[in-house]
């Protein structure tokens, strides 16, 4: 092969091609030939991707230079190939409709070795850039295709939005860290540990999985920042990394779905023997987030105050109760009815918190 | 057309200069040439003893073409002009006589080439 490129020739006289394929060797290109259009398409079929030129004679017989035009025209495979159309200086109105057919050039027999070599530098710098922009559009292709399993992928392991972030253009600014008020919504189960001690591990996963189900499709409708899943613990956080200005009251709505909806699972597992039963903790307050982890492992993470308080009320709730810290509780007071549960002393907190259980929205 | 030579050596010439790398290439080419011709003056004769112009267009225009490549300019001439007889759509008088100078001319370029072959030989 050689690096210059490979032309072929179209033409019936056996003359004609025979010179045109020296002229063409000498300038350091691979060259094959076919006597007319017929066997020219063949040749064109039979090398894809391989001809970087065709130098096409327009009398011919069987397929004539126009229909071969036209054919080469007609197929994707073939249509970018620039072609020189090879005709004598009487006939400048074939070459004119040759050229309204998509032939690139022409040159006139006979042939001027200096201005073949000029055409065919154009036709062949032509090819290559076609050739580069194919490749490009190609390697373009695979790296979306790429991109998008890896979207699609991310989005089954991290919580939708976060998946949106990592490939979006602020998103490195916001994993690399920042602060802002959230809501964080700890969830968990009473009787979890009792439960997971005396089961088969495919009863403890298929109870998780009707529980991270549910829980999966309020924090989905909600819109909810999903943290992570610790066993029976699901951490939820709202307004980031999309902000929302009802933040408080999108958590609270959340964990009264998911009480109205655990109150489904939870009579059909004691049906099968399992007592369980739902608390949440609810809190507000400043956190900072971004990429918590390590080379190759991330989580997209709160840390903050906020976070151990409503981890530390979740585990204070009773089945069925959606604690709320003081701040909580007074920025959503309009739209619950709740009910104050007293001074609770919280574990690695110094002083008592005043919670207030949610017994209904308004 | 008496003007016009048999065949023009500096034609041969620039071909072999522009083809150095290959002493043989021209003498191979002229050769393909002369057995080529009389296939495109027989589809000539045919053309024209049918009477069928279109048929004319095609042994016409490659006699032209390879004739003229080679520097037979007479004969590439009267090729020419049976070439645009044919396209014309009817074949006259004019186009009968036309071939009958085809074959003159082809025996010209005949002896010319014979003649360039032996000088060739010679070098």
């Amino acid at each position: 092969m050689s690096d210059r490129g490979t032309t072929l020739v179209v033409d019936d006289s056996s003359v004609n091609r025979l010179l045109l394929v020296k002229r063409l060797e000498t300038l350091g290109l691979d060259v094959m030939q076919a006597e007319n259009g017929v066997e020219g398409l063949a040749v064109l079929a039979a090398n894809p991707g391989v001809i970087d030129v065709v130098l096409l004679d327009v009398v011919m017989p069987e397929l004539d230079g126009y229909q071969t035009l036209a054919a080469m025209k007609a197929d994707d495979a073939m249509r970018h190939i620039p072609v020189l159309v090879v005709s004598s200086v009487e006939e400048l109105d074939s070459v004119v409709r040759c050229i309204e057919l998509g032939a690139t050039d022409y040159l006139t027999k006979p042939i001027n070795p200096s201005i073949l070599a000029a055409r065919i530098d154009a036709s062949l710098a032509a090819k290559r850039l076609h050739d580069l922009e194919a490749e490009s559009l190609e390697r373009q292709t695979a790296l979306n295709r790429t991109i998008q399993r890896q979207k699609e992928e991310l989005s089954r392991f991290l919580s939708p939005q976060v998946a949106a972030l990592v490939s979006s253009t602020e998103g490195e600014q916001l994993l690399a860290g920042h602060r802002r008020e959230i809501t964080v919504a700890f969830c968990d189960l009473r009787g979890f540990t009792h439960f997971a001690e005396q089961s088969d591990p495919e009863e403890i996963f298929g109870v998780l999985a009707e529980y991270h189900r549910m829980m999966g499709s309020a924090i989905t409708e909600h819109g909810g920042t999903l943290e992570h899943f610790a066993g029976d613990g699901v951490m939820i956080f709202f307004n980031d990394p999309v902000p929302q200005e009802d933040h408080v009251e999108r958590a609270v709505r959340m964990a009264v779905a998911m009480r109205t909806r655990f109150e489904e699972l939870e009579s059909a597992w004691r049906h099968r023997g399992y007592e369980l039963g739902f608390g949440v903790g609810i809190a507000v307050g400043y956190a900072t987030l971004g990429r918590i982890g390590y080379d190759g492992r991330h989580d997209y993470g709160a840390i903050g105050n906020v976070t151990i308080l409503a981890s530390r009320l979740s585990s204070q709730a009773q089945a069925g109760q959606i604690l709320l810290s003081p701040r909580a509780q007074m920025m959503i007071e309009g739209i619950v009815e709740s009910e104050d549960i007293g001074e609770l002393t919280l574990k690695g907190l110094t002083r008592p918190v005043q919670a207030t259980n949610v017994v209904a929205l308004r | 057309m008496s003007e016009v030579p048999v065949l023009d050596q500096s034609v041969l010439s620039e071909l072999q200069e522009t083809t150095g790398d290959d002493p043989d290439f021209v003498r191979d080419l002229v050769e393909t040439y002369l057995g080529d011709v009389p296939l495109q003056l027989n589809g000539i004769d045919e053309a024209i003893a049918a009477n069928d112009a279109e048929a004319l267009v095609r042994p016409a225009h490659t006699l032209k073409s390879s004739s003229v490549t080679l520097g037979a300019l007479r004969l590439g001439e009267v090729s020419r002009t049976l070439e645009m007889a044919g396209r014309s759509g009817t074949l006259d008088a004019t186009a009968r006589e036309s071939a009958a100078t085809a074959h003159a001319e082809w025996a010209n370029v005949q002896q010319a080439i014979d003649a360039w072959l032996a000088e060739q030989a010679k070098q």
